[in-house]
């Protein structure tokens, strides 16, 4: 059986717990706490450790996937994921520009550790005062001349919707290891 | 809740009164710190949210295998003793030992100071 480990970051409230709730076919391994930092204002419970999912891709291949923490404080956490995972999504809150600093400051993290395959998923782009994709990629430091990975919108409680960015995130890791 | 101030106060006499206890946290569940005494090296936000995960790691471990309720967390290193344990709903105390620790003091206490601070922050 051959096992692809995937991780899923990206902000508070970005839907990293609920990507892997949506599409995992086991009960979720979650680690949430309530929440009583300025998370509470988005929502009632945070993670604080990491989730864990898993889907069978067909018989010989199986996809585990991690999520971690959205915030700061938990970077080490981050840093424990990320080193165990071949490729990752980032997910980011098309509707709350504030976020994109942070979306930004993570992608540096994970840059300065590791290069392995990415893609970006933008959640809740049908949400108010949500930024077109464009304006996101060039906020989170992407430009013509660095090379931008795979955009993908994803609905985080659509279980095509993940299952189809998840899709784009194996191709991405495929091409990258034919090479 | 009571005040920080309380907190401190109670937390920094269980240090300094309490030999071979090195320092101690008391943070929320999702990882914020309430109050500390800590070696100057630590960093207070990093320790407080990393106590938060590990408690929380080892609780759904200890509920995925059948361990039933779970007392404690301890990490022994050659160095000594990190000891998590929950403070009532709210809270998550850690504590700092000295290898030296005689391992049942240090677990009786805990629980004593548990009993003092459960109280203050639910």
């Amino acid at each position: 059986m051959e096992i692809f480990k995937i991780a899923v970051t990206g902000n508070v409230g970005a839907g990293k717990t609920t990507f892997i709730r949506t599409i995992s076919e086991t009960k979720v391994v979650d680690t949430e706490r309530r929440a009583t930092d300025e998370t509470s204002l988005l929502k009632e419970n945070t993670t604080v450790a990491f989730d864990f999912g898993r889907i069978t891709l067909n018989p010989e291949q199986v996809l585990y996937m991690y999520g971690t923490p959205g915030q700061s404080r938990f970077d080490f956490m981050w840093e424990i994921v990320i080193n165990q995972v071949e490729a990752y999504v980032l997910l980011v809150a098309a509707h709350r520009p504030e976020d994109f600093r942070g979306a930004r400051r993570i992608l540096t993290f994970i840059n300065q550790r590791v290069q392995i395959p990415m893609i970006i998923g933008l959640t809740h782009t049908d949400c108010e005062g949500a930024w077109q994709k464009e304006d996101i990629i060039l906020a989170l430091g992407f430009s013509a001349n660095k090379e931008c990975p795979p955009v993908v919108q994803v609905n985080p409680e659509n279980p095509g919707s993940v299952a189809q960015s998840l899709v784009v995130l194996l191709e991405e890791l495929m091409s990258v290891s034919v090479v | 809740m009571a005040q920080a101030s309380m907190l401190t106060e109670v937390v920094q006499k269980f240090v300094t009164a309490t030999p071979d206890i090195q320092g101690a946290a008391l943070v929320t569940p999702d990882g914020l710190s309430l109050t500390s005494v800590l070696p100057g090296s630590m960093d207070e936000e990093r320790t407080s949210a990393m106590s938060a995960a590990m408690l929380s790691l080892g609780e759904r471990i200890g509920q995925e295998l059948s361990r039933g309720i779970v007392d404690r967390i301890v990490i022994e290193g050659e160095k000594g003793y990190s000891v998590m344990v929950s403070c009532g709903d709210d809270a998550v105390l850690l504590v700092l030992a000295a290898k030296e620790a005689k391992q049942g003091l240090l677990f009786l206490e805990i629980k004593r100071i548990l009993k003092d601070l459960a109280p203050m922050v639910s």
